[in-house]
């Protein structure tokens, strides 16, 4: 992944704002990179730029080789689809899914036929063997961001955006979210971009990155 | 703050809120409620005018008395000694004849001083229209448009009416005393009494109805009328303004019930939208008013603002809803004119304050409630999510159904009735919502495997289950009336009109004397026809039964008062006539001794059972004998029946005309023709005419009808609309989660869609499932057919309904497909 001098401004009430102004990173396969800051930094911004969720007003990104900008919107779909995984802080599953059909749901957007054991097999994998046909608000946090966990990884993603995974949970939980979270990066050698506050969360990465007034600052790799 | 800077800031909120559309649905669903009631309003305050401030024009006099026979002339003399004006007019059907073609009308020959109140209106050769007391002068005629069109006749044509001509002066707009009978499908010709006895259609049985006019200062008309009382006979009645024309009342009163209910349909339906749309726009303001208290308004003033904004949209919407009414009872009006004879006054003031006081009484029961709980929202809440007002408790459902049944007693004017038909109407949509639950409990069972759109259509309506049961229900009673008065309609009168055999008769011949049997039946064999059967028959009265004299009011149904009070047709004859089935006793042999013989369905009305004796009187002489046989009779045959039989000979010196059914195919049409103009007399009826005539009729009933429930329909989509509004944010934050897993737009459109398809699917189903059951009940019931089903229903049904809310929630399709995947998120 690579994203140059991309930048982000929103108009409201008539007036330009900037949330990013330049931002470059680049990111090499089986490689994790930390991007930390204050709240309201515009981190999130940047990862929506980064994952294609959103248009950069300026700058370039690139997936795997090819241009975001130049891709219409589908086509950064099909991306996704098939190569990047989300964990979000608010683990954004469908309430009115069970565990089993929210990991499915990607592995059926890509049209794959052995969705159901696939899924099931990953949940399996997560510790979520006996919670298959649980609906989300009757799983626990931990619970709710494992079957996240188990839906970012069930496709084997070549890149995985981590959006604060442990923002909503207890530090204990937490502590084993984020084992889980590197052990499986570890086994499939997905690259990693990790959104956090946490600094002891961000030192298990390979870089840390730090956005300050809509510039990111590169630190020791 | 002053309270015009409140008014102002109030109307300023108003304007920018509907321009944003964060009332679209709630204005909408005030519209259409009120539309709905102002437009049955605005039609029974016409009809009610008609009825009470033009009754004596209903009547074309202050009081009628009508009768087989002339008024006697003790009572005309009386009534001149009193000093009332009278008038006559005699009507009865009989054969016109013009152009080589004979068409069934209904003739009024009337004296010169008619009408005695109310105006007639007809448009003359000359070609002015005059309105006024106006009457055909000797010679001439006025024909309805009806016969006209029938015998394409032009003004000035030659008429032959029995063994006179009459030259066609005039075509009758409006006639103030119309009649509501079978008579009524019949086109009308009128004429002048002093014609009638030319005409030579005077004879023994003929259908003639005398109606002695009378008019004249209040007081004398009520001293006639206390004398007159008591020296009725039998068969005599007298018709006057206090009781205004007691039939057309009762229908009127019917169809202003039926209206009303289907007008509080629409509005219940309208209520749920209004209600989930109050709270919607609540809920997603309770932050600016945090914001407002932070600024510095107090909870009253707040809270001011609010009502202010609700009462200015109720009294907008209020306005429009009933100039949206008085467009659509126009349509309504058809109902009423036949029965009020094109006579309708302008609606008065009240309809027009109706329609704004309901929107008000519909927002003072659904949003007053949860506006109340925004006085709880303190400054605080700006800083706090948690402090947001809790939803209003008990007191809401309370203020709905009071405000509902409030409007349901405005709208019938009873409040026992508005209790009994709100309970009935809640009731059905329980009813309609159980079966919606379940089906949409069931679903949740289907197989999951067939698809993501296939999994989340089902999985995002048991998401909310009640609120698709609330959007089934919504929609799918609307659909199930059109369903109902479109398909279900069409199919139930071909279906009785196949029930009649191929070879059953299509004509109907009466009046025939006994001279003109024989060059009758040999006009027939003339022309290679097959000779008919002609059966005798005298008018007979029953007066007793087991010698006690039969009174109308000694029976509580009102079909068996009529029976008492009506002529019977009595017939004689041999043989048990085709097609009837002796159910219990015996039918006669050979030169049988005076007995009767009865339909079984009239035995049962009028309580005669077998052994009985019965005493019939014809021309004031009795005859008296025991029933000994009962009879099954197929009406639907369309041959002769009579309810009473007697054997032959024994009344044979009565006066008698003779009736008889056949058969013409269409080739032979012109013989009715050449039949007429031998035998002016004899009156043809045309079966499949007055079947077109009724069916013109249903068809223009349902029409009107039609409007209202589209209302009902439009009101349904709305809480559709309501429904998707509220899940909106879900529904976003769900594509934009599907879009961040890589869903195309393709997926995501055909997951959304799957929703709607699934709620339209069901929604067809059950109205389709409704129609057929008020179909079925109904061929039962109604049309005594078979029971039958359309196999063609459900599938129409269900993509009706497909189509219906495919096309309703469309929009809402289009909007969360074209948003970026990040903007989705964020919005929420």
């Amino acid at each position: 992944m690579s994203a140059v001098g991309i930048a982000k401004q929103v108009e409201f009430h008539g007036e330009s704002l900037s949330i990013l102004r330049s931002a470059s990173l680049t990111l090499y396969e089986g490689e994790s990179v930390a991007i930390v800051g204050a709240s309201g930094s515009g981190k999130s911004t940047l990862l929506s730029l980064l994952a294609g969720l959103d248009h950069p007003s300026a700058g370039e990104v690139a997936l795997f080789g090819q241009s975001l900008t130049r891709l219409s919107e589908d086509d950064r779909a099909r991306l996704r689809r098939d190569k990047v995984g989300f964990v979000f802080q608010n683990f954004q599953l469908m309430p009115q899914l069970t565990a089993l059909e929210n990991v499915m749901l990607p592995l059926e957007l890509a049209g794959r036929r052995d969705a159901r054991e696939a899924a099931r097999a990953m949940l399996e994998r997560v510790g979520l063997g006996q919670r298959l046909q649980h609906y989300p608000r009757h799983l626990s946090g931990g619970e709710q961001q494992r079957v996240a966990l188990a839906r970012a990884f069930v496709i084997e993603p070549l890149l995985l955006f981590a959006d604060e995974p442990t923002g909503n949970l207890d530090p204990a939980t937490g502590r084993q979210i984020i084992d889980l979270l590197f052990q499986l990066n570890a086994e499939q050698g997905t690259a990693l971009v990790l959104v956090t506050h946490d600094a002891e969360l961000a030192g298990r990465c390979d870089a840390i990155y730090r956005l300050v007034d809509g510039k990111l600052n590169g630190a020791g790799r | 703050m002053t309270f015009w800077g409140r008014c102002l800031l109030a109307w300023r909120f108003t304007r920018r809120e509907l321009v944003a559309g964060e009332l679209t649905v709630l204005g909408l669903a005030l519209l259409v409620a009120v539309a709905a009631m102002s437009s049955v309003a605005f039609f029974s305050d016409r009809v009610e005018r008609a009825l009470t401030d033009h009754a004596s024009q209903l009547l074309a006099a202050d009081l009628v008395l009508n009768s087989p026979e002339p008024a006697p002339a003790a009572i005309r003399a009386e009534a001149q000694r009193r000093g009332l004006t009278q008038a006559e007019n005699i009507s009865f059907p009989s054969m016109v004849f013009a152009n080589g073609q004979a068409a069934l009308a209904t003739y009024k020959a009337v004296s010169d001083n008619y009408p005695l109140r109310g105006e007639i209106s007809v448009r003359l050769a000359e070609g002015g229209v005059m309105s006024g007391a106006l009457h055909p002068l000797p010679g001439t005629a006025w024909a309805d448009a009806r016969l006209i069109s029938r015998l394409k006749l032009k003004l000035g044509d030659a008429l032959e009416v029995g063994n006179t001509r009459l030259t066609l002066a005039g075509e009758i707009l409006r006639e103030p005393d119309g009649t509501l009978d079978l008579y009524n499908f019949v086109p009308r010709l009128m004429f002048n009494r002093a014609d009638l006895a030319a005409t030579g259609l005077v004879q023994p049985g003929s259908r003639l109805r005398w109606r002695l006019m009378l008019a004249g200062d209040s007081a004398a008309v009520a001293g006639f009328r206390v004398w007159l009382e008591p020296q009725l006979k039998s068969g005599m009645r007298l018709e006057s303004v206090e009781e205004a024309r007691p039939e057309i009342r009762t229908a009127l009163e019917r169809a202003r019930r039926f209206l009303g209910l289907t007008a509080m349909l629409t509005v219940a339906l309208a209520a749920a939208a209004v209600g989930m749309a109050v709270r919607r726009y609540l809920a997603r303001h309770w932050q600016p008013v945090a914001v407002l208290r932070c600024l510095g308004l107090s909870a009253n003033e707040v809270w001011g603002l609010f009502a202010g904004l609700f009462l200015l949209l109720g009294l907008l919407a209020g306005g429009l809803g009933t100039l949206a009414g008085y467009a659509l009872q126009s349509g309504l009006m058809q109902l009423a004119q036949q029965w009020v004879g094109g006579l309708l006054p302008a609606p008065g003031r009240l309809p027009w304050l109706s329609g704004p006081l309901s929107a008000l009484v519909l927002l003072l029961g659904l949003a007053l409630p949860p506006l109340l709980s925004l006085r709880q929202v303190p400054p605080l809440a700006v800083l706090r999510d948690e402090l947001r007002p809790s939803p209003p408790g008990r007191l809401a459902p309370l203020a709905a159904v009071a405000a509902l049944l409030a409007l349901t007693a405005w709208q019938v004017g009873d409040l026992t009735l508005a209790g009994w038909l709100f309970g009935g109407l809640a009731g059905f949509l329980a009813a309609v919502g159980l079966v919606a639950f379940v089906a949409v409990w069931l679903m949740r069972r289907l197989p999951t495997g067939v698809g993501v759109g296939w999994r989340f259509g089902i999985a995002n309506m048991a998401r909310r289950p009640w609120l698709a049961v609330i959007q089934i229900v919504a929609l799918s009673v609307g659909l199930m009336a059109l369903l109902t008065l479109t398909v279900v309609r069409g199919d139930l009168i071909a279906a009785w009109q196949q029930s009649v055999p191929a070879d059953a008769p299509n004509k109907f011949a009466i009046n025939i004397q006994p001279a003109q049997i024989e060059p009758f039946r040999g006009s027939f064999v003339g022309h290679a026809l097959p000779a008919p059967e002609l059966s005798p028959m005298v008018r007979a009265r029953l007066t007793a039964i087991n010698g006690h004299p039969v009174r109308p009011s000694s029976y509580a149904s009102e079909q068996a008062q009529r029976l008492a009070e009506r002529e019977f047709n009595l017939s004689w004859r041999a043989a048990l006539p085709t097609g009837n089935r002796v159910s219990a006793g015996q039918w006669w042999g050979e030169r049988a001794k005076p007995q009767f013989s009865v339909e079984q369905g009239l035995a049962e009305t009028l309580g005669i059972r077998l052994g009985n004796s019965l005493t019939f009187t014809i021309g004031g002489t009795p005859y008296e004998a025991r029933v000994t046989s009962l009879r099954k009779v197929s009406w639907d045959s369309f041959r002769v029946n009579f309810f009473v039989v007697a054997p032959p000979a024994w009344f044979a010196d009565q006066p008698a005309s003779y009736i008889t059914s056949f058969r013409l195919a269409p080739a032979d049409e012109d013989f009715v023709n050449q039949l007429v103009a031998q035998f002016p007399n004899v009156t043809v009826i045309d079966v499949s005419a007055i079947l077109a005539e009724v069916r013109a009729m249903v068809d223009q009933l349902s029409r009107a009808v039609e409007a209202l429930f589209v209302l009902a329909l439009a009101a349904g989509v709305l809480v559709l609309w309501a429904a998707l509004a509220s899940t909106r944010d879900e529904r976003l934050f769900d594509v934009g989660l599907m879009r961040a897993l890589g869903a195309s737009r393709r997926q995501v459109r055909s997951v959304v869609l799957a929703e709607l398809m699934w709620l339209g699917a069901l929604t067809g189903l059950m109205a389709a499932l409704g129609a057929t059951a008020i179909g079925a009940i109904a061929a039962v019931k109604l049309f005594n057919l078979p029971l039958f089903v359309n196999p063609w229903l459900l599938p129409l049904g269900v993509i009706s309904g497909m189509l219906v809310v495919g096309l309703a929630g469309w929009p809402l399709v289009r909007r969360v497909t074209r948003s970026a995947p990040a903007a989705v998120l964020r919005a929420l």
